[in-house]
């Protein structure tokens, strides 16, 4: 079970951070939507651009509770996600010890000596494989969703489909989906390994 | 229970003799042993055995001389490995293994051979009747005019334009054999099918699919021969069938009711099953295969079944098996023999239906085809789904988090004709291939839809054109320097190793081979 399941009741604070255009600060916007909405928590969300916002970097802070949120910046998060080389030099000192880092790894390279949780998944290879670049965001989604339970599957897909453009639903269900199964599929790795049977025939 | 027939095959030297001192001193021999004699035991193949229990008999005795005496040096030997072969196929069939019996007797030994034959009589006397019943061959007529423009008016033969695409695609009119797909479809539309050479041409089709493929006219030739066999067949025909009709007759075996077959009993007991699962593993015949070749080919089909099941355990599938599992019938439907084909279908899909099952998964290429495709097309409808286990693992794996292990060698592949011919699967065995790790994976000259057959389908019409196809198409594995054949059927590795045992070019055809299955199960890990 990861850190944030154990402590699924308290207060999660996420940062997401990428470069403009790749929908960082929709994401944000699902992810806090599916609290707000569909688990009916607290939930705020602050963007911030760089000042090279097209291509530059940019961020999404979401902090999600049961109780009534007071300030909505985060500086040390819970939940880093990066979909960026440079989101994730810049806040990688930040996240706190027991944190979840997830990357994109077609696009970051994490350092050495983590010790914090680590899970990473090829999303944008994925997306490419659906034919949008576009829509790495709501793979990434899914397997946040899989892999950290900090939202249902529920509210997180019906948060996707409010939130994307109309005629682009069944695209964003099939994108999430895929993330989601990613997401499993690391987790019953994990679960595997620890119990010693890494492939097929051990 | 004193009703029943044991066959003794005797071998006309040493045992005969001693045969003989008893009839002279007019000793009782059982009444229930009728005696064969022979010119050496060596001589009765696995076949003949085989076929006298097909036929009847509730037990069979060879009874040859003693190694070292055998007139023609390796019959004794020949005949202990036929029995042997024989001895386990039957046992795995649940025929029970006492049944059939080898002994050998030296010319004095008359006392000795009493005593044998009675002690076998008393064990088939205890075992009961063999639950086979003899099933009635057809008789010998000619094929009505009737039946075949009915064939050639189902499959729209008349279509043809007489344009040769196929016979300048099809591997076997390449490879030099005077056969040609165009000419065979005209005579039997001409209404030869009487002729000695469409009597014997309609065996050697392979049914491969590649004319199909190039057929501008779109006629399916391999059904079309498939069905064209049948009332030849049925008419008494000589369907020119390998190993002595072997594999026909086990597979016309299984049609018995009363059988209790033992096919799992060689199952690892690590591999996870649930006999509850809605989910059910169709092995196939490999482990008949491999006891049959053993000591010939050497083949592993078995392990396919194996790697199977495990790669559904790694998914944390645990599949119910399923013990009355007969042959899916392929072999049958693809030599003429619809009827016995249709007998194992229902009996397979009405046992399925007994255990609830939603959803067949197998590995074999031939069982799939059948079961998903044949078993519908002649009127046995499914309710549940077929699976190819290739379509399972591209799903699972495409979920992620999957790694494979490095594999130290050049790779080449060889295709399924059944998949090929199949719009789903096709694709799906290159996909799976290109997520492995070889050193390098390249492709043999003819490939995909273009690929050339292993050399023999259905165990029937195998000659020497067929060997000289193995030869070109190994030649093509070996010319893409690899050093690893993959395959995705049973029988290419049966086939292929076949033409590898060649006494002179052997050597130059070796190719280690591993079914796909078998090389994902090796090397699939989690990330
Ligand atoms: S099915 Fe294959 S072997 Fe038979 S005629 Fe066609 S190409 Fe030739
Ligand atoms: S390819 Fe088709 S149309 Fe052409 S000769 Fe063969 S069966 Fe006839
Ligand atoms: S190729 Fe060899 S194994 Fe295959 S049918 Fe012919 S003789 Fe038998």
């Amino acid at each position: 079970m990861t850190d944030s399941q154990n402590h699924q009741q308290g207060k999660k604070e996420i940062i997401i951070t990428g470069f403009g255009g790749q929908g960082i600060v929709l994401a944000g916007i699902i992810l806090g939507k599916a609290a707000a909405i569909g688990e009916h928590m607290e939930s705020t969300l602050v963007q911030s651009y760089g000042p090279e916002s097209r291509g530059g970097s940019c961020n999404a802070q979401v902090v999600i509770s049961r109780e009534m949120i007071h300030y909505p910046y985060v500086s040390h998060p819970d939940i880093l996600v990066c979909m960026s080389q440079s989101g994730y030099d810049k806040l990688i000192d930040q996240i706190k010890e027991k944190g979840t880092l997830i990357i994109d790894q077609d696009l970051v390279r994490p350092g050495r000596g983590l010790t914090c949780d680590f899970f990473s998944i090829p999303a944008t290879g994925m997306a490419e494989a659906l034919g949008r670049v576009m829509i790495a965001n709501i793979i990434m989604l899914g397997f946040l969703t899989a892999v950290t339970n900090v939202i249902s599957m529920d509210a997180a897909q019906k948060s996707v489909l409010e939130s994307v453009p109309k005629g682009t639903e069944k695209l964003n269900t099939t994108a999430f989906q895929k993330g989601h199964d990613y997401g499993l599929a690391t987790l019953k790795g994990r679960q595997k390994k620890a119990a010693g049977q890494a492939g097929a025939m051990s | 229970m004193d009703d029943f027939k044991i066959i003794l095959f005797l071998c006309n030297w040493g045992p005969h003799t001693a045969f003989q001192t008893l009839q002279d001193n007019g000793s009782e021999i059982p009444d229930q042993i009728s005696m064969i004699r022979i010119p050496c035991t060596g001589r009765i193949s696995k076949s003949l055995l085989f076929r006298a229990f097909e036929m009847g008999a509730d037990g069979v005795v060879l009874l040859g001389c003693q190694p070292g005496t055998c007139r023609y040096g390796s019959g004794t030997a020949t005949a202990r490995e036929n029995t042997e072969d024989t001895r386990d196929i039957i046992g795995m069939l649940g025929l029970g293994k006492e049944r059939l019996g080898h002994a050998t007797f030296l010319p004095d030994e008359s006392d000795l051979l009493l005593q044998f034959l009675n002690d076998f009589c008393d064990q088939i006397r205890s075992l009961g009747p063999s639950p086979l019943l003899p099933i009635p061959m057809p008789e010998s007529e000619s094929v009505s005019r009737e039946s075949v423009a009915e064939i050639v008016s189902y499959h729209d033969a008349f279509a043809c334009q007489d344009c040769g695409k196929c016979s300048s695609a099809c591997p076997l009119a390449l490879i030099g054999k005077p056969f040609s797909p165009r000419e065979l479809v005209n005579s039997i539309i001409a209404g030869n099918i009487d002729s000695p050479s469409v009597n014997k041409d309609i065996w050697s089709c392979l049914t491969c699919g590649l004319c199909y493929d190039r057929c501008p006219s779109a006629v399916n030739f391999p059904e079309f021969i498939r069905d064209i066999r049948h009332v030849v067949r049925k008419n008494g025909g000589n369907a020119r069938e390998a190993h002595g009709g072997f594999f026909q007759s086990l597979m016309r075996a299984m049609t018995w009711p009363g059988l209790k077959t033992q096919r799992w009993d060689w199952l690892p007991k690590d591999v996870d099953l649930d006999a509850k699962s809605k989910i059910l593993f169709f092995g196939g015949c490999a482990p008949y295969f491999d006891i049959f070749f053993r000591n010939h080919l050497n083949v592993e089909t078995t392990n396919i079944i194996e790697d199977s099941l495990r790669l559904l355990n790694f998914f944390d599938i645990k599949p119910a098996l399923f013990k009355d599992e007969r042959c899916c019938g392929h072999d049958l439907l693809w030599s003429g023999d619809e009827e016995n084909f249709l007998k194992l279908a229902k009996m397979n899909v009405d046992s399925i239906h007994n255990l609830g099952i939603e959803e067949v998964i197998t590995a074999c290429p031939e069982c799939y085809r059948t079961l998903a495709h044949d078993y519908p097309k002649h009127g046995i409808p499914l309710n549940f789904k077929v699976t190819h286990i290739y379509e399972l693992l591209e799903k699972e794996i495409g979920k992620g988090a999957i790694d494979f292990k490095k594999i130290d060698k050049k790779i080449t592949f060889q295709d399924s004709c059944r998949l090929n011919w199949l719009e789903k699967p096709a694709d799906l065995p290159r996909k799976l291939i290109r997520r492995l790790k070889p050193i390098r994976f390249r492709e043999m000259q003819n490939n995909g839809s273009a690929a050339i057959c292993c050399g023999n389908c259905a165990w029937t019409g195998c000659d020497a054109f067929s060997k000289a196809l193995q030869v070109k198409r190994l030649r093509q594995a070996h010319d893409t320097e690899s050093e690893l054949l993959v395959t995705a059927c049973p029988k290419c590795q049966i086939h292929l190793r076949c033409a590898m045992e060649d006494p002179f070019l052997g050597e130059e055809l070796n190719m280690e081979m591993i079914d796909l299955t078998g090389i994902i199960a090796k090397t699939i890990c989690w990330e």
